[in-house]
């Protein structure tokens, strides 16, 4: 529990005193400046310089020089000094006498027109620190005399005293201190707080003053020091509530001081000092023969009977430091926050700050993650500093090194988990954790470089989710140390170049994408798609469309990837294939490049054919689907040409092409089908017929053989049409137009299915008639039952479907004899068409 | 005690008072560190700052032994609340408060608050074992807690013996205090205080039975009680900011000090 927060250095050596003489002892003490006095029981005043002596291994020590000792000619010890410096002159109580002496000569000053500078009866006395008198010449003074229960107010001037005020007391008082108006008094049984201007009086808290010595010390504005029962050190301040908790001290205390944030009390045997902060002993001196505790001008003095020492404090930040050795964090801190007040703000903030993060980083070592992050972002550490810990997560290019003197103690995170795979895995969690929240931070600004890429490499490591999200989101993770990384754990092996194209797992390929956006920031972008050449547009095509990641721009993929087509082709297949989307632009050019693929391998000798054909399909296929793409960069490809016309629904056109000029009948029958799905047979009908006709009109009977040699072949070709669709056509008008000299043979396949296409719609039809007919003779028996009974219509009767009377003797009469009106029963039917029989065959009464 | 260390000013003061043994100190470590532990006779006292809202509410724990008594006063004063504690197994403990603690209370605001509280309510009651703390008390923790209960005083400097034996055979204890006492002796606080008790605070609203070890009700006490002062927060910050009433002792004292600033 113990802090070294206080060192006690000799000041005045017994010799330098008394000598040899054994019966003199130090009876009071006073520190002002350098000028140190010390009273002693046979009426002397010591006089010496103290010096604070530096030395090099910054242990303090110091030297006293005796300047002059004065016998104060009363043969009383001195029982207390005063200095009052700016009057020059020591206040001084001997024998119940409170004088003035020269601070420089030890004289006596002899009282100035008689007024007398001497107080007689006098126990004690206190100087007011604060005084509500703005006078720098003069000193406020309190003094209790021993036959009145009175305190006294009076003005100490260089060669004079003047009683300003007097202030009656219930008990004799027998300590006293004042701050402004407060006088704050022990009296026989009780402390009280008494306002001498107002005359106000607040009791504090009972204390037998004979039992125990009282001690009445004023420690700030308004604020007192008090001896409480029971050996508590009570604060009180003056409108006479407690506002520290007390320290609990000895019941046998002489006297205290304070020394922020250290409340610094003396017994017979030790020095005690406790913290006002969280009012725990912090240190324990032994010291025999105390007599003497004072503070003057935050010096801390302290006499036994023969000798005088200082205690000095140890600078705070070696207390806060040393506190931090012995990893008691909270107290380091409640230590470095008491101490706001005492330090200028900016060094304080600075110091602040460095033991925040020292704190965070023991907290840290003891896996106390909560507090160390709380303590490292308060103390705005520079996450770096952490990250550095993890061997191998900061880039090579990172130029970060850490602060000297280091903040913690750690070599690396293996030297602090001693090897306890656990630990170490659980601060990488942390530091997961950590590095996500303070990413989009101000805080890593200027660093966000080292802190994605060691974000990335954890998520990586650790097989993280967030990793996509890392590298999909807007990052700076360095490439040169990502990619090696990532490759190392498995993330990444797609990126070289020439892996196969078909081995990406689904699960790679959102991360092929991060890949893409985390080069989109760093600046080069080029190499890295020629890097990816051929992969990287797997980034973009296999993409899952989902996850809410903004959309990447077509556009600017398309210029990156402009330089590569092979790229490019797939990407816009991608785009326009798969993701459909519906823009001219993308299907144009998709369909230009399918073109020049196309004009390309035409060019070539030999014609790989198959590669012809694939790509052939493909730009057919395009032309097909699509309707987006503008026709006229198309048209010099006469197979494609012909789709173009089709589209245009210039059917004749595109057939003459695709016969007369590409003789690609398939193609044609082809196009016969494409153009009418979707269409009745009629339009069908009418596209195989075109077909057909054009077939017939390049092979004229009789002439010659056509330049391609063949009017025959067309005729083939349109034998084949019909044999192959001979359903399709109307046999009637294809028999019209076929020339006189086709042999039947040649189209008995389609002369077959003609017939026999015929004969089924024939019987059909006469299936038809015979149904019709039956259920015809039905309903004749069905009204010829009816009729037998007379139907009866009047004004009164309602029609059954509508049920409003008749008005007319048209009626309707429905199955069983129910006359309904005209247009009830047309409605009827009109809903049901099953009915139509029954509406033709119904008859008027 | 990091809390004490931020040094905010706080806007209100509740004090626990009560005889010794009876948990003050417990409460409080109860409240604000949601756990029972060993605690050793309070010396003096010890205060704590909730943050409660905005706001800045300290919580002064005094010491119970008669050596300590005469401060008592000096704690209360310009307090907002007091919680008068005691054992519901010492009867001697209720007494007490009247006899010995009401008086201490003179120096509190005149408009403070007061709370009757009947700690170690486990003891007596087999309800107050259900824990009713905000976060559920594992079992193993309990357990724990129950070993720490081999009496919490037993560390203590305190020459008297333990007020209520322990119940480490988990048997209840006789219960001395019952609730109807309790309301009796709110009734006499506000008679003492010269408080008319229509427009007081009801009684049954102001006793409470906790048990510090459990955790049972203590944070609807101290919860209960943060409300009921918010108002006298708010008058306080009214009062000090928008006084009508110009101050001239603090006129005065700010031109005295100017003057002395500019006279060096």
């Amino acid at each position: 529990m113990s802090v070294k927060a206080f060192e006690l250095v000799p000041a005045v050596e017994r010799h330098l005193l008394m000598g040899d003489k054994a019966r003199i002892n130090i009876e009071c003490i006073e520190c002002c400046g350098k000028h140190l006095y010390v009273g002693t029981n046979d009426c002397f005043v010591h006089h010496f310089l103290l010096d604070e002596v530096p030395s090099p291994k910054g242990k303090p020590s110091y030297s006293a020089q005796k300047l002059l000792h004065k016998y104060l000619g009363l043969k009383k010890p001195v029982a207390e000094l005063r200095a009052a410096s700016a009057l020059e002159r020591l206040i001084v109580l001997c024998d119940g006498v409170v004088f003035l002496v020269d601070m420089v000569t030890l004289e006596s000053v002899p009282s100035a027109a008689g007024g007398g500078a001497k107080i007689r009866g006098v126990t004690t006395f206190c100087v007011n620190e604060n005084p509500v008198n703005g006078d720098p010449f003069c000193v406020e003074m309190g003094v209790l005399s021993s036959r009145r229960r009175t305190v006294q107010i009076y003005m100490v001037y260089e060669d004079r005293v003047q009683l300003v005020k007097e202030v009656n007391t219930p008990e004799q008082p027998c300590a006293v201190s004042l701050d402004g108006y407060f006088l704050c008094l022990a009296l026989t049984t009780q402390y009280v707080i008494l306002n001498y201007n107002t005359g106000a009086s607040q009791d504090l808290f009972p204390y037998n003053s004979e039992e125990r010595r009282p001690i009445v010390k004023r420690i700030s504005r308004e604020e007192f020091l008090l001896a409480a029962p029971g050996g508590l050190g009570m604060f009180a301040n003056a409108e006479g509530a407690s506002q520290r908790a007390p320290v609990s001290w000895s019941e046998g205390v002489i006297a205290a001081a304070v020394c922020f944030p250290y409340v610094v009390a003396l017994d017979e045997n030790f020095v005690t000092i406790h913290s006002m902060l969280d009012q725990q002993l912090k240190q324990t001196l032994s010291f025999r023969d105390g007599h003497v505790l004072q503070d003057f001008e935050g010096k801390v003095m302290l006499a036994s009977t023969k000798a005088v020492y200082v205690l000095v404090p140890l600078p705070l930040e070696r207390q806060i430091q040393d506190l931090l050795a012995s990893h008691r964090v909270e107290e380091a801190l409640v230590l470095t926050e008491g101490a706001q007040r005492n330090i200028p703000k900016d060094k304080f903030q600075v110091l602040h700050r460095r033991i925040l993060q020292q704190a965070g980083f023991i907290k840290f070592g003891q896996l106390q993650f909560l507090e160390a992050k709380e303590h490292f972002r308060k103390g705005q550490l520079d996450v770096r500093e952490l990250i550095s810990l993890y061997p191998l997560l900061l880039p090579a290019s990172s130029s970060f090194t850490r602060c000297h003197p280091p903040l913690h103690e750690f070599a690396d995170l293996n030297h602090l988990a001693q090897g306890d795979q656990d630990k170490v895995l659980r601060c990488k969690k942390f530091l997961i954790s950590y590095l996500g929240e303070v990413r989009g931070t101000d805080a890593v600004n200027g660093c966000r470089e080292d802190v994605d890429t060691a974000l990335l490499k954890l998520y990586a490591e650790q097989d993280h989710d967030s990793l996509l999200d890392l590298v999909a989101s807007d990052n700076c993770c360095v490439l040169a140390d990502s990619v090696p990384w990532l490759e190392k754990y498995h993330k990444c092996v797609c990126c070289r170049v020439g892996s196969p194209l078909q081995g990406f797992s689904p699960a790679w390929g959102g991360f092929q994408e991060g890949m893409i956006f985390m080069f989109y920031s760093s600046a080069d972008l080029i190499p890295l798609v020629r890097l990816l050449l051929l992969t990287g547009v797997h980034i973009f095509t296999r993409r899952p469309a989902c996850k809410g990641q903004p959309e990447v721009d077509p556009d600017q993929v398309i210029a990156y990837l402009g330089k590569h087509s092979q790229a490019l082709l797939l990407y816009l297949e991608h785009l326009v294939l798969e993701r459909k989307i519906q823009k001219e632009r993308f299907h144009t050019h998709l369909a230009v490049l399918y073109l020049e693929k196309v004009v390309l391998l035409l060019a070539e000798s030999p014609r790989d054919e198959g590669r012809l054909t694939r790509a052939r399909e493909k730009l057919q296929a395009m032309l097909r689907e699509s309707s987006l793409y503008r026709v006229k960069f198309l048209e010099n490809l006469l197979l494609e040409r012909a789709t173009l016309h089709g589209k245009l629904e210039e059917h004749d056109e595109a057939l003459r092409i695709l016969v007369h000029e590409l003789r690609d009948f398939p193609s044609a029958e082809a196009f016969c089908v494409w153009a009418s799905s979707g269409r009745d047979a009629a339009y069908q009908r009418r596209l195989f017929h075109l077909l057909l006709a054009v077939y017939l009109d390049g092979a004229p009977p009789g002439e010659a053989r056509a330049p391609h040699g063949d009017g025959s072949e067309m005729e083939m070709a349109a034998v084949d049409l019909l044999n192959r669709h001979g359903e399709a056509f109307d046999a009637v008008r294809v028999l019209r137009m076929l020339p006189e000299s086709w042999s039947l043979q040649l189209l008995r396949p389609f002369l077959n299915r003609a017939v026999r296409a015929s004969m089924h719609a024939s019987r059909t039809a006469k299936i038809a008639l015979g149904l019709a007919r039956s259920e015809n003779v039905q309903l004749l028996h069905d009204r010829l039952k009816e009729r037998r009974k007379p139907i009866f219509v009047s004004e009164k009767k309602g029609c059954h479907l509508c049920h409003n009377t008749f008005s007319e003797p048209d009626v309707v009469c429905l199955p069983g004899g129910v006359p309904v009106h005209v247009h009830c029963a047309a409605q009827r039917v009109r809903d049901s068409p099953t009915k139509r029989q029954l509406a033709n065959s119904s008859n008027h009464t | 005690m990091p809390d004490v260390s931020k040094m905010k000013k706080p806007d209100v003061k509740l004090v626990l008072l009560g005889d010794m043994n009876v948990g003050k100190t417990s409460l409080l470590h109860r409240y604000m560190e949601r756990k029972f532990k060993d605690t050793i006779s309070t010396v003096g006292g010890a205060f704590f700052l909730k943050q409660w809202g905005p706001y800045h509410i300290s919580i002064w724990d005094t010491a119970g032994r008669e050596q300590f008594h005469g401060l008592g006063s000096m704690y209360c004063r310009g307090a907002a609340a007091v919680i008068l504690t005691y054992d519901v197994t010492n009867w001697q403990s209720l007494a007490e408060l009247e006899e010995r603690f009401l008086s201490l209370t003179d120096t509190a605001n005149h408009d403070c608050i007061y709370a009757l509280v009947g700690n170690k309510a486990d003891l007596t009651d087999p309800k107050a074992h259900l824990c009713q703390d905000s976060g559920v008390l594992p079992e193993d923790r309990r357990t724990e807690c129950e070993e720490e209960r081999t009496e919490p005083q037993v560390l203590s400097t305190c020459p008297t013996p333990p007020a209520s034996p322990a119940s480490l055979s988990g048997l209840l204890l006789h219960k001395q205090v019952a609730r109807e006492d309790a309301v009796a002796l709110y009734g006499r606080i506000l008679r003492y205080k010269g408080l008319d008790e229509k427009s007081s605070l009801p009684a049954d609203k102001m006793c409470f039975e906790t048990s510090a070890k459990t955790g049972y009700n203590v944070d609807a006490l101290f919860e209960t009680l943060f409300d009921l002062v918010l108002p006298s927060i708010l008058r306080k910050r009214h009062e000090d900011q928008a006084s009508p009433t110009v101050d001239l002792e603090d006129c005065r004292e700010g031109s005295g000090k100017r003057v002395r600033a500019s006279c060096c």
